[in-house]
């Protein structure tokens, strides 16, 4: 491990105390220290790349979405050639929000207070009053636009990052591309945003939600056995620590702090009916058991978008949870409908900070562009009965955070440490085609272990 | 589907009230009897009396709370955004729903403690014979744990009521909530 520039905090504190690499400890205060706050703003927030948005949601010229990086607001927008710009939320001449809507179209943004207005892009257009030069006459006019982050699209969703020179997307995706393409990159059209996200938030600190999306699989069995009870996982209530097949697959993790879990079709299968994957082609085997989200009908785009090796995983250990590091969840969840159906959930979130004791909750919804609108349906309602606000699974999550949230208050309590102990290393499943670090077997701590390691490795750096 | 951000002139995203002209004035007697079934179902909710609550439901219920999204410009008052909901649910997801909260459904074990509190309605005759639109304001405070703070939400419920036997029940609700960003921190509870 590289000995790192840290920081030391007013008690004295530093990073090593606070993250404890040699015994694979987090002291529980980091869940509430409004020092430490103000150092992830700028260490992670202001440097690493962020998920902003889709681009099905500004699909036309001046179409923009307002969210945020951080605690920083940005305009999310398309240009007239189709360029795609995230652009500071702050008037440069006073301060204000030049953008008051959420979302809209607006083909110049005009600041409600003095009037300076700017392009999609980001570039100042002028302010009134020309002739008497209102905007001032130090500065250049290409020197008063909206400040701009850095934009990457990837398979639809708006990445950005204020770190203009610093590494790049695919360096941040790392080995998890390949897994990923399989979620986000598999068909002709790709994903659709099915409309605006649900946002609520809640009273805990940002990496709450943050660590359990580095694909926590043990809370699984305990706060959410009621899925046990209603039968989606497999075993039963009576058989939870016993038979819980949805807890066996492979963890996927890499040093960026990303991670997914591959959870076997087969297995996910025997939930639903008792016919055996046995012997099944690839083909056979994603037309008894689609992905997510993929009809039989847009089968035969996975072979043309996705290599062998990546369309052979989809139908034997599909990625299905997980998340990318610092604040996104993603869940691509085989789940059954109150219909006794089977489609599933498409819906990834971000866990936007509102100060060290809160945290937006941004839940986003999709369904393959070319699924039949009765597919897009069901993928809705199934995703907004699973995840998000009024969502089954999530609801038991939301309640859970803000209470850790205030035990990371108490002068004692404060000092406990959370333990990722339950380590079993990295190692190779035979077969297996993709890169990054495998875990295989039960799930344990090791991909929130990364977690907490990017975490580390960002804030070490000044 | 609409795209929202740039969503033609729709009245459908248009905040309004009652439909139907035909009002039933207040004071009358199906008013009235419609007011002590909103009555009844908030104390049934309160009370977590669920299969009270359920015996009050129509089989072919739809049960919807669209986002809201702040709009500015030509657009502001197109704020009901009903292409993604925070409940977007039918009989039978509610009785999922409800089954769950009799089981390890931690979100509401143990139970939050809620105070419904319901006015301003107003009663219209529907097109259908005995059945009528009923559109009322919605206040919830919502106490979880030891928390001294409530969590609260507002919001106005727009629903058909329909006669069946000597009772109403409910067929329709849509539940269009003040916020775009909800400051309740889920929606385990039924509003």
């Amino acid at each position: 491990m590289l000995q790192k520039a840290t920081f030391t905090l007013a008690d004295g504190a530093t990073l090593d105390d606070l993250v404890k690499r040699d015994t694979n400890e987090v002291m529980l205060r980091v869940m509430s220290d409004e020092e430490l706050y103000k150092l992830e703003m700028e260490r992670i927030f202001a440097k690493t790349w962020l998920l902003l948005a889709h681009d099905t949601e500004i699909p036309k010229a001046g179409d923009f979405v307002v969210r945020d990086m951080g605690e920083d607001q940005v305009i999310v927008t398309r240009d007239r050639n189709d360029e795609i710009h995230v652009s500071l939320n702050v008037c440069p001449h006073r301060g204000m929000k030049v953008c008051t809507a959420e979302a809209g179209n607006a083909h110049a943004h005009r600041c409600i207070y003095h009037g300076w207005a700017f392009r999609p892009d980001g570039s100042f257009i002028g302010a009134p009053v020309e002739k008497e030069q209102m905007h001032g006459n130090r500065l250049g006019k290409d020197q008063l636009g909206l400040k701009k982050a850095r934009v990457q699209v990837y398979g639809g969703l708006i990445f950005a990052t204020w770190d203009i020179e610093g590494p790049s997307f695919d360096e941040y995706l790392g080995d998890m591309k390949y897994y990923l393409d399989q979620l986000f990159c598999r068909t002709d059209s790709g994903l659709e945003m099915l409309g605006p996200p649900q946002r609520f938030v809640l009273p805990c600190n940002w990496k709450i939600p943050g660590e359990q999306s580095g694909s926590d699989g043990f809370h699984t069995l305990t706060l959410h056995r009621s899925l046990m009870e209603g039968g989606v996982m497999g075993g039963t209530a009576e058989s939870i620590y016993d038979n819980a097949p949805g807890m066996y697959g492979v963890d996927v993790s890499c040093e960026q702090g990303h991670s997914l879990r591959c959870l076997e079709a087969a297995q996910t299968f025997k939930m639903f009916s008792d016919i055996s994957f046995e012997g099944k082609s690839v083909e056979e085997r994603l037309a008894m058991l689609p992905p997510p989200g993929i009809t039989k009908e847009l089968i035969p785009q996975l072979f043309k978008n996705l290599s062998a090796d990546q369309v052979e995983q989809l139908a034997t250990i599909p990625p299905q949870v997980g998340g990318l590091f610092p604040n996104i969840l993603v869940a691509f969840i085989f789940a059954p409908r109150t219909d006794g159906g089977s489609s599933g959930a498409l819906a990834l979130h971000t866990y936007v900070p509102r100060g060290p004791d809160k945290v937006e909750f941004i839940n986003f919804i999709f369904a393959e562009k070319d699924a039949p609108e009765q597919v897009k349906r069901d993928m809705l309602q199934n995703s907004i009965q699973q995840t998000g606000t009024s969502g089954i699974i999530e609801q038991d999550d939301a309640d859970t955070w803000p209470q850790i949230m205030r035990n990371a208050r108490g002068v004692v309590s404060k000092d406990i440490t959370l333990k990722y102990q339950a380590l079993h290393g990295h190692e190779r499943p035979e077969g297996w085609k993709g890169g990054g670090l495998l875990y295989p077997g039960f799930t344990k701590d090791d991909t929130q272990w990364n977690w907490w390691m990017a975490y580390y490795n960002l804030m070490a750096e000044a | 589907m609409v795209n929202y951000a740039t969503a033609a002139v729709e009245k459908a995203g248009v905040m309004r009230g009652l439909v139907s002209t035909n009002r039933v004035p207040l004071g009358s007697e199906i008013y009235n009897r419609l007011l002590e079934t909103l009555y009844d179902e908030a104390a049934a909710l309160d009370e977590r009396r669920f299969d009270d609550w359920v015996a009050m439901l129509e089989e072919d219920l739809l049960y919807t709370a669209p986002v809201r999204l702040t709009r500015n410009g030509p657009n502001k008052d197109r704020d009901v955004m009903r292409t993604m909901m925070h409940f977007d649910d039918n009989y039978s997801s509610i009785l999922m729903r409800t089954g769950r909260l009799s089981k390890s459904a931690w979100a509401e074990d143990p139970p939050s403690r809620t105070r419904r509190f319901v006015t301003n309605t107003r009663v219209a005759e529907c097109e259908t014979a005995g059945e009528y639109e009923v559109s009322s304001y919605l206040y919830v405070e919502r106490s979880r744990f030891d928390v001294a703070h409530n969590e609260t939400l507002s919001a106005e419920r727009r629903d058909i009521w329909r006669l069946v036997g000597d009772a109403y029940k409910l067929a329709r609700r849509e539940i269009i909530v003040d916020q775009s960003t909800l400051g309740m921190s889920n929606l385990a509870i039924f509003l």
